[in-house]
């Protein structure tokens, strides 16, 4: 599979070659197949669904049959299940962290442990990336879709499924985890919020309304779909990238 | 219309080439004013062949009135030199002009292919010939290939002016090299080589035969075009934003003048636009239906 537009040019300023790199939140494994393609020495995924670790797995095996490698991208890669408030790697082990779209289906309290795991794992000297979204203004239709899966998320779970933070304040925040802001650059804008975007968020809020406990779930499952349907697909907002690195 | 060089050849081509393939959809009549449109624009390219059916007689009228205006690019499918010197007198005869600016092998395909028209016996000593006799300008080459084969061509053939290929959001999103004509692009402007950009406006495939009949689609485009007038914008800025030194228009009258519209107000698009199309793109093809972010 190709590394998208976004990961290309997020990764394009960084040395990747050799590093020990560390995936924060693998999805797809969209900033995995970058780092690989790259020339990372290791790359550790590291996701808390098992779908996405299946899937990131899958694509560096792709990879690997399509070229027939013998110095394979599996090689490289490590795909681990794990909770990113509890990184399984020692202290100062990895040169460079992604957190490719992580940061806006963490809320303020899952934001604040993983940074400080983020911290812990970082080599003297390494490279953080995050990329993610801007708020979104306020006229955007894709802002009722998200409300829809925020509320069922936080009547199931109780906190949100996405929180939009704004990259100056991403900026300060990784700062104030001992961080040396390096660079912000867009990476999207408008933001392409396709028909198979606007589907699958969709299909999360209408799976996350079906475990609220009771009462409106299947009022806010039948309102995404309806959003859904509606919406068609949007180009609004703005994705960024902030780019870190770690004191000696 | 902004103007760019044709590589080394001293032409300024417009950013868009008419693609003279619309005008085989056309009454003469209709012909005739689609040219006089297209001119009203500024644009100054324009690019025709024998295999587009009665399109080089139908331009032949206008191209004659305007021929000072018009800097007129041909081709030929042939790849022997009997073969080329026959299918240019046939366009010269066809397009009523003494001169073609420039002629260009037609959609290089394979290695042997290019192996068979820079050999003795080749389209391109015909071409050669031509030239010397004044008949044609310069020489270029046009391919929907491999990339590497167009690389290929563009070491092997020194006197190359202008490469013609596809580029659009589509390929641009893709890594393998079977869809890396940004290193053509780079190659050719390296070596002072004119670019000229088709499929910018391709959406995709038609669907299969079975599903819909080729009498029923409703454009005369080899792919399904996109269609709606912002689409066709975005599509002629992300080409024109590449580098290409002109972008040619679909070969469907009816998308003309959205094209002509999107070239008189081209000014640039910025880099996170491009992605963003890119990106676009690449999610509406993609196999993988269930992903939340970008």
């Amino acid at each position: 599979m190709d590394v998208p537009e976004t990961v290309v040019t997020a990764l394009a300023d960084r040395e990747v070659a050799g590093r020990r790199c560390l995936e924060a939140g693998a999805g797809a494994g969209n900033a995995t197949a970058g780092l690989l393609a790259n020339g990372a020495e290791r790359v550790y995924a590291v996701t808390n669904d098992r779908d996405h670790a299946r899937t990131t797995r899958r694509r560096a095996g792709g990879d690997r049959g399509d070229r027939g490698d013998t110095d394979s991208d599996g090689d490289r890669l490590a795909v681990l299940e794990a909770d990113l408030r509890a990184v399984p790697l020692p202290d100062d082990s990895v040169d460079l962290i992604t957190a490719h779209g992580l940061c806006n289906v963490l809320d303020p309290a899952a934001l604040s442990s993983v940074a400080g795991e983020l911290s812990r794992v970082a080599a003297p000297g390494a490279h953080l990336v995050v990329d993610d979204y801007e708020p979104l203004p306020d006229d955007a239709a894709i802002g009722e879709l998200f409300a829809v899966e925020n509320a069922a998320s936080e009547l199931a779970r109780g906190r949100p499924a996405l929180t939009f933070y704004p990259a100056a304040f991403l900026r300060r925040f990784f700062a104030g985890h001992g961080w040396e802001f390096g660079r912000e650059r867009t990476l999207l804008e408008p933001v392409p919020w396709t028909e198979s975007h606007v589907s699958a968020h969709a299909d999360e809020a209408a799976s996350t309304a079906a475990d609220c406990p009771e009462g409106p779930g299947d009022a806010l499952a039948a309102t995404s779909r309806d959003l859904a349907r509606e919406i068609g697909s949007e180009s609004v907002g703005r994705m960024y990238s902030l780019a870190f690195r770690f004191p000696d | 219309m902004e103007t760019r060089p044709l590589g080394d050849t001293g032409h300024d081509s417009t950013v868009m080439t008419f693609g003279a393939i619309a005008l085989n959809w056309l009454e003469q009549e209709g012909a005739n004013q689609l040219v006089e449109h297209v001119l009203d624009y500024g644009v100054n390219h324009f690019d025709v062949a024998p295999t587009y059916g009665d399109a080089e007689l139908k331009l032949g009228p206008k191209l004659r009135q305007h021929r000072e205006e018009i800097f007129l690019g041909c081709k030929t499918q042939e790849r022997t030199y009997e073969g080329a010197w026959r299918k240019l007198d046939r366009s010269l005869n066809r397009l009523g002009v003494d001169e073609i600016d420039l002629y260009q092998v037609h959609g290089l395909e394979y290695d042997e292919e290019l192996d068979a028209i820079t050999g003795d016996d080749g389209a391109l000593a015909a071409f050669r010939e031509a030239k010397e006799q004044g008949l044609i300008d310069h020489i270029g080459l046009t391919s929907h290939g491999d990339p590497d084969l167009i690389l290929d061509a563009l070491d092997r053939v020194d006197d190359l002016e202008s490469v013609m290929f596809p580029l659009n959001p589509v390929v641009a999103g893709k890594d393998g090299d079977e869809y890396d004509y940004e290193a053509v692009l780079a190659r050719a402007d390296d070596k002072g080589v004119g670019t000229l950009g088709i499929k910018a406006f391709a959406g995709g495939s038609w669907p299969p035969t079975g599903e819909l009949p080729e009498s029923d689609r409703p454009f005369a485009n080899w792919y399904r075009p996109v269609t709606a007038p912002d689409e066709v914008r975005e599509r002629f800025d992300f080409a024109a934003a590449q580098g290409l030194t002109s972008v040619v228009s679909a070969g469907d009258p009816k998308l003309v003048t959205m094209i002509l519209e999107a070239a008189a107000d081209y000014d640039g698009m910025d880099e996170a636009a491009q992605r963003s199309l890119i990106e676009r793109v690449r999610h509406d093809d993609s196999p993988v239906p269930e992903q939340l972010h970008h």
